[in-house]
Formats: structure tokens, C-alpha cells, sequence
């Protein structure tokens, strides 16, 4: 019965449990609600759990779709080849000792440490106290240094003008953009869209730090990685599988 | 000193015509609350002074720190600010000229960055601002 | 006639004339070249980058290859003086002015680029204004913009008679922070973890090293082309020193770039990438062979010490133009080279789909103007301002450059 609670469930039972607590103990104040007025904090750290195994290619095809759908990128009239933005790629891998072959979806890994926050010259690039690194392209300057530290090649630039774009996902010419993780849906409580599309245990998002959500209780029973492990930054997104 | 009494008067035949176009540029959801007689901000000089710093304050807490209130959201402003083309039933960009951004804009020669990456009309499908 | 002493009382400085016909049509040949970039310019920030061939895997074109050039070029013309305030070297101590207009035009040439490449140059407000302390790239801006305050000052000092006894001093602040300055621009590549390609902290001192010899070269150019356009005398002596000078410094480069290799070949991790930078036949590999090595390093060591070519002065100045061109590609290998390889995503996979494959940049006539445009800019200020203010000794005989020679 646990097992089959979504996360929209979760958040209702939460919420009123929590507004229960609140008008008891006034202490509290990150309640569901509250969270779209004031800043986030870093009590939460937003993270993905991707297994490989479970995910087909039809899986990753659908995912990318998604993005695309909600973000509204792909569809640039001029930009040609590598031009054309990627915010999320899929791959397929083959282990040089096993021979293994697997297909995973690759995308910002909002890094603890992200080296495109660090070489940002202007601040613009940045990781929110939730752990979901964004691009605030207010002060972007279309450097592209940090599509340059991306270990993941993560990072696209919007080489043409736009219009039309989506109202949740401001996007612009000379600026460089990547998955937001839905950072839109999230702040609303909703799951990013490419998980929600998948719709199953293959792809699980939530607070990496709260003992009780999924994710933290699957990381702590299965074997996981991180792509790049060895540049120690800590990424949100992990896999499984590969 | 002939010059002062011209130059007050291009002011105020200008504020008269600045008016007269507002009021035809305001936006149909605007329009439509203006003539409900609510408020939906503050007064319109807080607003036409203000309206820079608003902005600016809002973006950084929205896009840094996750606050999403309707407040001084640039969303809602397009939504209810935007016209409709009456024939084709299209909605004017916002900051076209001749449209309720450019209208005061242009005047002052300021230029708007909002519309670079910003949509400049209401999405189809939004029929409640957020 | 305007002139001033230096510290010499037998100097005496003099503006260029500047009303040839010469003088004008290399004014408005220069403008031609910059009117092209500002029109590239232009063309490429209304359509977007799309119109370029860079893209999301070569986010670094030929605009950044020109700008780190001239930027490094920049510094090292500052050697010069460097050398004649801090060695107290009185020989150079003549051609300081000069080195300080050369280094500071450079800079600017190479500004411009860097920031007309930008996605959003009317934001250049929000670099200047917003700074990330931990990012290599706003210490470089913060260093740029105090190289243009120190070297000025330091012209000051040489130009003021009653400032010259400061010079020594400003010299030395300069020469350090021409240093640290061309550190941080080594480091941007350097310190890229994530790229195999670079990530190697040698790379600040071979950017020093680089700077060494590419800003020489200019100088000896400009300095061999005003004197000669003007009918001055320019003697051996002064020459030769120069010549033996650039010599070292090609080597120098020479030597470094084959650290920096084999330190790479011998790195496991690092082993595809030098593999397919040596042994493909991939035009970067071409370029690094041929453009980096033999023309832009071997040839003009040969120039440069060969008994046969070593009285000309012509030979020098062809050592120095296949110098800057050496040195063009040896950036274009660098900075479109080292992106052009794929990532190493994973480190115990292969990629079979989705990612990789090297690169094929095609760089747009637009970038290109771009970035000649920068060069052009670096030339017209130097030249513009032998005009105005007197940079050039009047003569650099060997008599005058070295009171105790004797033919």
C-alpha cells in the first residue's frame, strides 16, 4: 500500500498532516503551501534515480519527447546538427570489460559541486539551495564557459531568435540553457515531466535527504552510481544498472 | 525664454496623446477589469515608477530562490496587458509597437530585454493568469 | 618638433609624420578591415550564432582563437620593457614606449573580439558589475581592465620626465602583473576538469612562454615596419639582440608544447586523445604538424640562427610573421582541437550512440573577419598614436642604442 503511494498523495497526506502539526506547534512553517512564497532552502536536496535496466529505448524516446513538450525546445527553424539545443540525450553504452550494452538518458546532473557554477563568470549560472542547477538568464552573457567545464556536455546555447516560447520557460538568443529538472513543477510540487511520462519505478524523482520519500529508500537498498564519479561533484541524478 | 512655454506645452499635448493611446494599448483582460471597477494592482504611478524595480526584485527571487506568488509576476502582466487582433483573433506581442510595453517605451527610448527570452503574448491555453 | 629625453640624455623621441600617402592608405586599409568585423559583427548578433559554425560542441570558434592570441600576444609585447626596467637593461630601455603601445593595442584588439563573440554583448554592463570570485573568467576581466590602468600609468612614467624615477617600480608591477595575467588566461583551459583535452596546470607557464614569443614578434614587426616607413635608422645592434631573443622564446615554446604532449601520451586516461591528435590524420593533427611545428617553430628557428639567413633583417621579419601565424594555429589546435575531441562521459564505457565523434568546424567568413578585425584594431591605435604622441626614438643607430659600440 506505501509502495503505491504517488507523490501527489504523499504531498496531501503530508500537507495536512503537517497543517495539523503547524496549528499545534507553531514552530513549523515548511509546510506544503508555504513553499511556493518563500525561498527554498537546502533542508531538501532534489535529486533522480535512473534504472537502466527497467528503461527501454521507447522509455528514453518518450522522455526526451516530454522535455521537449514542456520546455518547448527542438523545434528551432535555422539552428542545424549540433546547434540545435540537446537538454537531455539518450545514449547507448557498451562496458569495455562486460560488454554490456545499455541505454540511458543523459542530462544536467545538478551536480553538489557543479563546475559550470564555478567557472560562471557572472553568477549566472547557479545552484539553487535545493540542489537543482539552473541557468538565470537575467545574467547570462552567452560566454559559454560553462558549457566548456560540463563534464556531461549538458549545456546547449540558443543560437537563433525565438518566439513563442513557453511561459514557464523563459528562453532567449545568446543565452545558454539545460534541464531546469522542471524546476517549475517541482516549486508547484509536481514531478518533472520526463519522469512523469515514463510512469514507472524506472525513473524516480524526489528529496534525496528525507528519510521517508522513495528515492532516498531505494538508494539506500540498491546499488547506484554516478556518471563522472571520480570528479567527486556529487550529482542529483543517479544510475542504476549501468 | 519663448522656449519654456513650447516645451511645457509639447509636454502636455504629449501626456494627453501618451493617455489617449494607453487607454486603447491597455490590454483587453485590462480593460475588462478597469471597467469592473476593481483593482487588480496598486495605483497606476506606483506602477508606471515602480514597475522596473518590481520586476527586477521578483525575477531574482523567482528564478534563484523558487518564489512563485502572482505578485509582480511578468506572466500576468503580459496576460492582462496583451490585445487581441479583432479579425484574426491573434493576440499582439505586448512590446510590438504601438502595444501597451512600447507605448511608454518608445516614447522614453528605453529598450525591454524582458522579450528576448520572455513570451510577449498570452499563451493559448491560459484562460486564469497565474 | 616635439621630443622629450629619456633616460639616456642621446634619446631623443619623435612622433611618426603621418601625412604620406603610405601613411593614409594604411589607415584606410586597416578601417576597411574593421568595418568588415563591426558589419560581421553585427550580422551574426542579429541572426544568432547559427549563422557561424560554431555550435554546442565547438562553443569556442574562430572568434576566441584571434582573441586569446592577440590577449596573450598583448602581454608578452610587454616584455620589452619589462626586461629594460626590471634587468635595467639600458639597451631597452629605448624601445619601452613602444612596448607598452604595442601590449596595451593588442589587448584592445583582442577585447573587442572576445566580447562582440559573446551571446549577449549588450550585457558586457552585467560582466562588469557581477563578479563570481571562484571563476577564473571574472578574475581574467578584473586582470584585463588593470592591465589597461598599470601599463598606462607605467607610459606615463616613461613619457614625464620628472616620473621616470618611478618607472623601475611601475615596471616591476607591471611585468607581475602581466604575469598573473597571462597565468589566468592559461587557466581557464587549464583548470577544466571535466575536459582531457586540457585540464593541465602546465598550461599557465606555456601561455607565458607563448606570450613570450608571439608578443615579440609583433613587436619586432612593428618596430622594423615604422622604422623602415620612416626612413629612421634601425641598427644591428638593437636586431640582434631581438633576433637571439625571439630565438630563445620559439624554443622555449617548442619546449613546452612537447612537455605538455608527452605528459599527456603518458597519462592513461589521457591516451585516446593524444592518439588522435598524433597519429589520425585529422586536419588538427595536420595543423599541429605542420602549421604549429614546422612553420610556426622550426622555420623560424631556422631564420633565426642559420648563418646563411642571419644578417638579413628581412628574414627576421619573415621569422616573425611565420611567428604570429604559428602561433594562430597553434591557438586553432588548442582551442578548436581540444573541443572538437568527444568527451569522456564515462570512463569504463564506450559510447555507441547518442554522443561523440570528432568534430568538423568550418569556421564562417563572418567569424573570421571578426576576429582579422581585432588584429586590424590593434594595428590602427598603434599606428594612430606614433602619430600622435612620440613613442619611436628618433634613431636607434647602433651608436645611439649602444654608446660604447664599435663597428
Amino acid at each position: 500500500m506505501h509502495n503505491k503511494l504517488n507523490r501527489r498523495d504523499f504531498i496531501k497526506t503530508t500537507s495536512i498532516t503537517s497543517l495539523s502539526v503547524a496549528t499545534i506547534a507553531s514552530g513549523i512553517t515548511l509546510t506544503t503551501f508555504a513553499q511556493r512564497k518563500n525561498p527554498v532552502t537546502n533542508a531538501k536536496r532534489w535529486g533522480m534515480l535512473v534504472d537502466t535496466n527497467k528503461l527501454t529505448e521507447t522509455d528514453i524516446d518518450s522522455m526526451v519527447d516530454a522535455c521537449q513538450k514542456e520546455q518547448g525546445w527542438g523545434g528551432e527553424k535555422y539552428s542545424i546538427g549540433n546547434q540545435k539545443p540537446t537538454w537531455i540525450r539518450k545514449l547507448k553504452v557498451k562496458d569495455k570489460a562486460t560488454g554490456k550494452i545499455s541505454n540511458l538518458p543523459l542530462m544536467c546532473q545538478h551536480c553538489e559541486h557543479p563546475p559550470c557554477v564555478d567557472v560562471c563568470p557572472t553568477n549566472a549560472s547557479m545552484r539553487r539551495e535545493d540542489g537543482i542547477v539552473l541557468v538565470d538568464k537575467h545574467l547570462c552573457i552567452g560566454c559559454r564557459y560553462c558549457m566548456m567545464a560540463c563534464p556531461y556536455d549538458a549545456r546547449s546555447f540558443v543560437h537563433e531568435n525565438l518566439t513563442e516560447q513557453k511561459e514557464h520557460m523563459p528562453r532567449g538568443k545568446g543565452t545558454v540553457e539545460s534541464c531546469t529538472l522542471c524546476v517549475h513543477k517541482v516549486d508547484n510540487g509536481e514531478q518533472p515531466a520526463c519522469v512523469v511520462r515514463v510512469n514507472s519505478e524506472a525513473v524516480i524523482f524526489g528529496d534525496l535527504y528525507d528519510p521517508n520519500s522513495k528515492i532516498n529508500q531505494t538508494l539506500k537498498k540498491i546499488q547506484s552510481t554516478q556518471i563522472r564519479a571520480d570528479l567527486n561533484l556529487n550529482t542529483g541524478v543517479r544510475y542504476s544498472g549501468i | 525664454m519663448y522656449h519654456w512655454p513650447i516645451i511645457f506645452l509639447n509636454l502636455l499635448l504629449a501626456t494627453t496623446l501618451a493617455y489617449a493611446t494607453e487607454q486603447t494599448s491597455l490590454g483587453d483582460e485590462a480593460r475588462m477589469i478597469q471597467a469592473s471597477g476593481k483593482k487588480h494592482h496598486g495605483s497606476e504611478s506606483l506602477i508606471r515608477k515602480m514597475h522596473p524595480e518590481f520586476l527586477l526584485h521578483k525575477r531574482d527571487r523567482t528564478s534563484r530562490e523558487g518564489v512563485r506568488t502572482k505578485k509582480h509576476s511578468l506572466k500576468n502582466c503580459v496576460y492582462c496587458h496583451a490585445n487581441k487582433d479583432k479579425k484574426t483573433n491573434q493576440y499582439y506581442s505586448v512590446n510590438k509597437s504601438g502595444q501597451f510595453c512600447s507605448v511608454c517605451h518608445q516614447k522614453v527610448s528605453v529598450s525591454i530585454d524582458c522579450f528576448a527570452c520572455h513570451r510577449n503574448t498570452p499563451s493559448k491555453g491560459a484562460n486564469n493568469a497565474q | 618638433m616635439a621630443f622629450d629625453s629619456g633616460d639616456f640624455m642621446n634619446i631623443r623621441y619623435q612622433q611618426i609624420q603621418g601625412n604620406s600617402l603610405g601613411f593614409y592608405t594604411l589607415i584606410a586599409g586597416l578601417g576597411v578591415f574593421i568595418l568588415a568585423a563591426l558589419g560581421a559583427f553585427y550580422y551574426m548578433e542579429y541572426q544568432g550564432h547559427w549563422v557561424t559554425g560554431m555550435n554546442n560542441r565547438i562553443v569556442w570558434g574562430m572568434p576566441h582563437v584571434f582573441a586569446l592570441f592577440l590577449i596573450v600576444a598583448a602581454s608578452g609585447a610587454l616584455n620589452v620593457a619589462s626586461i629594460a626596467s626590471i634587468f635595467n637593461k639600458k639597451i631597452y630601455q629605448s624601445l619601452s614606449r613602444l612596448s607598452g603601445l604595442v601590449a596595451l593595442a593588442l589587448l584592445a584588439g583582442g577585447l573587442m573580439v572576445l566580447v562582440l563573440d559573446l551571446g549577449r554583448p549588450d550585457r558586457l554592463i552585467v560582466a562588469m558589475t557581477k563578479y563570481n570570485f571562484k571563476s577564473i573568467f571574472a578574475w581574467n576581466i578584473i586582470l584585463y581592465n588593470g592591465f589597461f590602468v598599470i601599463v598606462g600609468v607605467y607610459l606615463w612614467m616613461m613619457f614625464e620626465r620628472r616620473m621616470n624615477k618611478f618607472s623601475t617600480k611601475v615596471g616591476l608591477i607591471a611585468f607581475s602583473w602581466r604575469l598573473i595575467l597571462t597565468t589566468g588566461t592559461g587557466s581557464i583551459f587549464g583548470l577544466l576538469v571535466a575536459r582531457h583535452t586540457y585540464d593541465a596546470m602546465i598550461m599557465a607557464p606555456q601561455f607565458i612562454v607563448m606570450s613570450f614569443s608571439f608578443g615579440l614578434a609583433f613587436y619586432l614587426l612593428i618596430l622594423m615596419a615604422s622604422y623602415k616607413w620612416t626612413n629612421r635608422e634601425l641598427g644591428d645592434v638593437i636586431i640582434n639582440r631581438l633576433r637571439s631573443l625571439l630565438g630563445v622564446f620559439v624554443a622555449a615554446v617548442l619546449y613546452f608544447v612537447a612537455v605538455f604532449h608527452i605528459g599527456n601520451i603518458y597519462l592513461a586516461e589521457n591516451n585516446n586523445v593524444a592518439t588522435l591528435l598524433f597519429s589520425t590524420d585529422s586536419i588538427y593533427t595536420n595543423l599541429f604538424w605542420y602549421g604549429q611545428i614546422i612553420l610556426g617553430s622550426i622555420v623560424p628557428l631556422a631564420l633565426i640562427y642559420h648563418p646563411v639567413f642571419k644578417q638579413s633583417n628581412s628574414m627576421l621579419g619573415l621569422a616573425s610573421v611565420l611567428v604570429i601565424v604559428g602561433g594562430l594555429v597553434q591557438m586553432y589546435v588548442l582551442i578548436i582541437g581540444g573541443q572538437a575531441y568527444p568527451l569522456e562521459i564515462f570512463l569504463d564505457k564506450e559510447i555507441l550512440e547518442g554522443y561523440g565523434g570528432v568534430i568538423v568546424y568550418t569556421p564562417s567568413l563572418a567569424e573570421t573577419t571578426l576576429g582579422v578585425g581585432g588584429v586590424a584594431l590593434a594595428l590602427i591605435a598603434i599606428v594612430f598614436l606614433l602619430k600622435f604622441l612620440p613613442f619611436l626614438p628618433e634613431s636607434l643607430s647602433n651608436k645611439v642604442a649602444d654608446p660604447h659600440y664599435k663597428r
